[in-house]
């Protein structure tokens, strides 16, 4: 780790923390980075593919996560659930994260154990034999109900998303619609493997306390010979411009309103994103960020509020202003404050200082980032994933570069009232006699919205 | 660097069994090295130098949480906590929010059940500026009733916030149940209502009783010197001099009456559901051996049983496990799960089946490896993060564990046998004794409290008719 030296100089632009990175692509098309870290004596052991909900078709939503779970329930030589028994009694942690565009498996391990998720690993790219897919998928649905269902402000963000994407697959949830889990089968997951977890449609990151040299050596022989499947196909799917505001309304079981503002915007492909972080952390990073001071200090609106933009989503994805109400106050009310803060960054120049905050708020979170190696390397992984691990050295940099002139430029492109998607969430209380007869069925909280967009989208 | 925070986990069980992990040791001697020291106004000091990355972290734990919240003023530490974030005497909390900001630093106060802890991450360059404020709000803090009054509103409406959460609603009902009037008996950040009472009195006097540095730790790691840390703590954290008096112990709550069902109705797709009896405190010489027997039982994620019959085999739940919550006094023993409300009968039958039947069989010799291969390999895991560092360094010397602790704790777990984790589950697992607290669709779930009684009891037989 070199970092120390490297993200004070200013605009650091020709050395940074991947120098010490050393990569290989096998023979297969498996790409390796695998990064030596010797803060502690353990590893991180990392492998990537390249699918999530994003590459999903209609009617099969939720499956890249289903799968994400069944790499779980066995391969031709494990049992169900052996894999984590194996990893827990070498010391390790394991787990696996599924996004709109990636599938993460990760493994946490004393550097001398990392033989051990080496060959875990390799076995389940190979060898996909899952067992229990009936109980495993009544668990996805249970997981459903848990973070989508019975949360207000998640199942709010899902109608929000459904309503901005119209062509684009980000318009349905990453773990996929309750109708769609309860229908998927067997059969798909293993024929949706065979395509997305082949060794060109991968990517494995290491970082930690090993020789570089040595663990590359290990991963090629564990990994080689494992043959491709058919070639992906490609995702062609773009989301035209949005042609005017929209908004949503969403009644769920809740005590406090909410809302949700989205507006799209590009990914790090475009030179706009550095200046629409800036944007973001000016809104909510810290108490002396403006959403902040205005709706919870200020104006004592909101429980609390924030804004949210990952410009490394794979294609272009939504920028997120949020709050939640306070007792008593009107959901328009607050929104009309949050926009006068979204209009104040469009009207005027962001002051010098509030602009190198910003600055300073990027650059120490990037160096905290530095602090756990599974962060590291999932850094590494999504710029990899995104065009090469490189960008990281250049995160920095290109923040440093941006200016008053450009936050007010991408506000004004972007942060506009035709390009965005306002939902609102309608507390029906908490109670089961305040839904008037509503809160037996299924997941029938999202009907409104599915009827308005299934014409749209069918 | 926003993350996406639409991602999806696997598992989200993790959380709720990481709190038995609190520290467990190396197969080889490893790269943590603590320094202790005592400053001059009592204060224990602990060190761990890493200078990989110019980061720092310090943590302060003060003898202020909330088993501290005197009669009928629940919330009191967590609000004074929220209060000493809000500037000092010369700062107001907008010109201290900005000169944190300003440095990319994090700084802050919150008041845990047992302790309150204080503390900042900053970059190595803002170490000194940082400490300086956050020495500046422990020594000097403004405490202004304007201030208070907002953080009390802020507060009250985080409450209502956070009481919409089935799950925030279960604990709060269960920790009601369990520990009565006694100092774990309430929520931390109090009750709406009790909170809505609190004066910026109450706050100044809670401040002036426990924030007292004769009882505090801090811990410090990261790229700094400790004869440094040292000399500018000497320097900066002055005043707050004396201890705070001990608390007693309180007396254990009685045993539930049979199986004691509180039932919560919400509407709610999935019944959120809390079972347990009272537990240990740390310093309890059984902490270990119950270790072993709740990552078997229920703590060890996959390697354990109830997830193994419940969500494995069973498809019952996403997220299910056990806690040993050993705290300053006894705990909870607590299991938690979350399964459609239609579901909730079967669940609840499996897990009383589960415990009778480590209590009556016991555990294999190969479940006593794992466990034991786990709890002792996982240690060096607990040292990736200058957070985890410091938390491990304040629990070293506010649990007296010494700091060869990380030497003692693999022959510890090494000593465990089958005979003690049977021991473990007749002793601390009641299922004909045990508080269900469930907060659910209750025309839905049907809870059949008849049936589940006589599982509980260990009446098969019975149980099944009435099914």
């Amino acid at each position: 780790m070199f970092l120390g030296a490297v993200v004070f100089c200013a605009g650091a632009a020709s050395a940074g923390m991947t120098d010490a990175v050393k990569t290989e692509t096998l023979p297969n098309g498996l790409k390796v980075i695998v990064l030596e870290n010797h803060k502690a004596a353990v590893a991180s052991f990392n492998v990537f593919y390249r699918v999530g909900s994003r590459n999903e078709q209609f009617g099969k939503t939720g499956i890249s996560h289903l799968i994400e779970h069944l790499m779980f329930k066995g391969t031709k030589k494990l049992g169900p659930e052996e894999f984590s028994q194996i990893i827990q009694a070498n010391g390790g942690e394991d787990n696996a994260m599924t996004s709109a565009d990636y599938t993460e498996y990760f493994e946490n391990i004393n550097r001398d154990r990392l033989s051990v998720p080496i060959s875990l690993e390799s076995d389940r790219m190979a060898n996909f034999d899952p067992r229990e897919f009936t109980k495993e998928r009544a668990v996805v649905a249970e997981e459903r109900r848990l973070r989508t269902d019975d949360q207000p402000e998640d199942a709010l963000d899902e109608q929000v998303r459904a309503a901005a994407f119209v062509e684009h697959p980000y318009h349905w949830p990453v773990i996929g619609w309750m109708q769609d889990i309860q229908r998927l089968t067997l059969d798909d997951a293993k024929a949706y493997h065979q395509i997305y977890y082949s060794p060109q449609n991968a990517l494995i990151v290491v970082v930690g306390d090993f020789n570089a040299d040595q663990v590359l050596k290990q991963i090629a022989e564990a990994f080689g010979s494992i043959k491709n499947g058919p070639k992906p196909p490609p995702m062609p799917e773009v989301e035209p411009e949005q042609q005017g505001g929209k908004r949503v309304e969403l009644r769920h079981a809740a005590n406090l309103p909410a809302f949700e503002e989205a507006f799209h915007v590009p990914n790090l492909k475009s030179p706009d994103a550095f200046p629409l972080e800036i944007a973001s952390e000016i809104l909510s990073d810290g108490k002396s960020s403006r959403l902040y001071k205005k709706l919870v200090v200020e104006k004592r609106m909101v429980v609390s509020a924030g804004a949210g933009y990952d410009m490394t989503s794979f294609d272009p994805n939504l920028f997120v202003v949020s709050g939640q109400m306070r007792p008593g106050v009107k959901t328009e009310a607050a929104i009309a404050e949050a926009d006068a803060e979204i209009a104040a960054l469009r009207d005027h120049p962001v002051g010098a200082e509030e602009l190198q905050k910003a600055k300073n708020l990027e650059q120490a979170e990037f160096v905290f980032s530095q602090d756990s190696i599974l962060q590291e390397a999932m850094m590494l992984g999504v710029y990899e994933m995104l065009g090469s691990y490189k960008m990281v050295d250049r995160y920095l940099s290109n923040i440093d570069k941006v200016t008053a002139a450009d936050v007010q430029r991408v506000a004004r492109k972007y942060l506009v009232a035709d390009n965005r998607t306002v939902g609102v969430l309608i507390p029906t209380g908490v109670l089961p006699h305040q839904m008037g007869g509503g809160g037996a069925g299924g997941a029938v909280r999202h009907a409104e919205m599915i009827g308005e967009l299934g014409e749209v989208t069918r | 660097m926003n993350r996406r925070h639409y991602g999806t986990l696997r598992f989200a069980g993790a959380a709720l069994w990481a709190v038995m992990v609190i520290a467990i040791l190396a197969p080889r001697a490893h790269a943590l090295q603590i320094k202790r020291m005592t400053l001059s106004n009592g204060a224990v000091l602990l060190v761990s130098e890493e200078h990989k990355l110019p980061m720092v972290t310090v943590s302060i734990a003060f003898d202020a949480g909330a088993r501290r919240d005197p009669a009928g003023k629940a919330g009191l530490a967590a609000l004074t906590a929220r209060c000493l974030g809000q500037g000092t005497k010369e700062l107001s909390a907008a010109e201290f929010n900005q000169k944190v900001d300003f440095m990319g630093s994090s700084v802050g106060v919150s008041a845990g059940r047992d302790y309150a802890v204080a503390g900042f991450t900053s970059l190595e360059k803002y170490q000194g500026a940082t400490l300086a404020l956050l020495t500046g709000i422990l020594v000097e803090p403004g405490l202004r009733d304007s201030d208070i009054e907002r953080k009390r509103a802020e507060t009250v409406a985080e409450i209502h916030a956070q009481e919409e959460e089935p799950g925030y609603t279960a604990s709060v009902a269960f920790q009601k149940a369990l520990f009565g009037d006694t100092p774990y008996g309430h929520p931390q950040d109090g009750t709406a209502d009790s909170v809505a009472k609190l004066t910026p009195a109450d706050v100044r006097a809670f401040y002036h009783q426990y924030y007292k540095l004769g009882s505090a730790v801090i811990a410090v790691t990261g790229d700094v010197r400790a004869d440094e840390v040292k000399a500018s703590l000497e320097k900066s954290l002055t005043g707050l001099s004396g201890t705070v008096a001990p608390q007693a112990a309180p007396a254990p709550p009685p045993l539930a009456k049979g199986l004691d069902a509180k039932l919560i109705d919400r509407s709610v797709q999935q019944a959120n559901i809390i079972m347990g009896f009272d537990g240990i405190a740390r310093a309890n010489p059984d902490y270990y051996k119950l270790q072993v027997m709740n990552y078997i039982f229920g703590g060890g994620g996959f390697a354990s049983r109830l997830v193994k019959i419940v969500r494995s085999e069973n498809g019952l739940a996403y997220s299910i496990g056990s806690v040993v919550d050993a705290g300053k006094f006894p705990g909870a023993y607590g299991i938690r799960l979350q399964t459609k409300n239609a579901s909730a009968n079967e669940a609840l039958k499996l897990i009383l089946e589960q415990m009778r039947a480590i209590q009556q069989h016991g555990v294999t010799d190969s479940e006593l490896e794992g466990a034991k291969k786990f709890l002792i390999g996982s240690f060096p895991l607990k040292f990736d993060r200058q957070s985890a560092i410091a938390g491990f360094m304040l629990g070293i010397e506010l649990d007296r564990l010494g700091l060869d602790y990380a030497d003692r704790y693999p022959k510890l777990i090494q000593a465990v046998t089958r005979q003690d984790v049977q021991e473990m589950a007749r002793k601390y697992l009641h299922p004909d004794a045990i508080l269900v607290v469930a907060v659910a669709n209750l025309k839905d779930a049907a809870i059949n409290t008849t049936m589940l009684s006589q599982v509980a009891a260990g009446d098969a037989d019975a149980a099944r008719k009435k099914q």
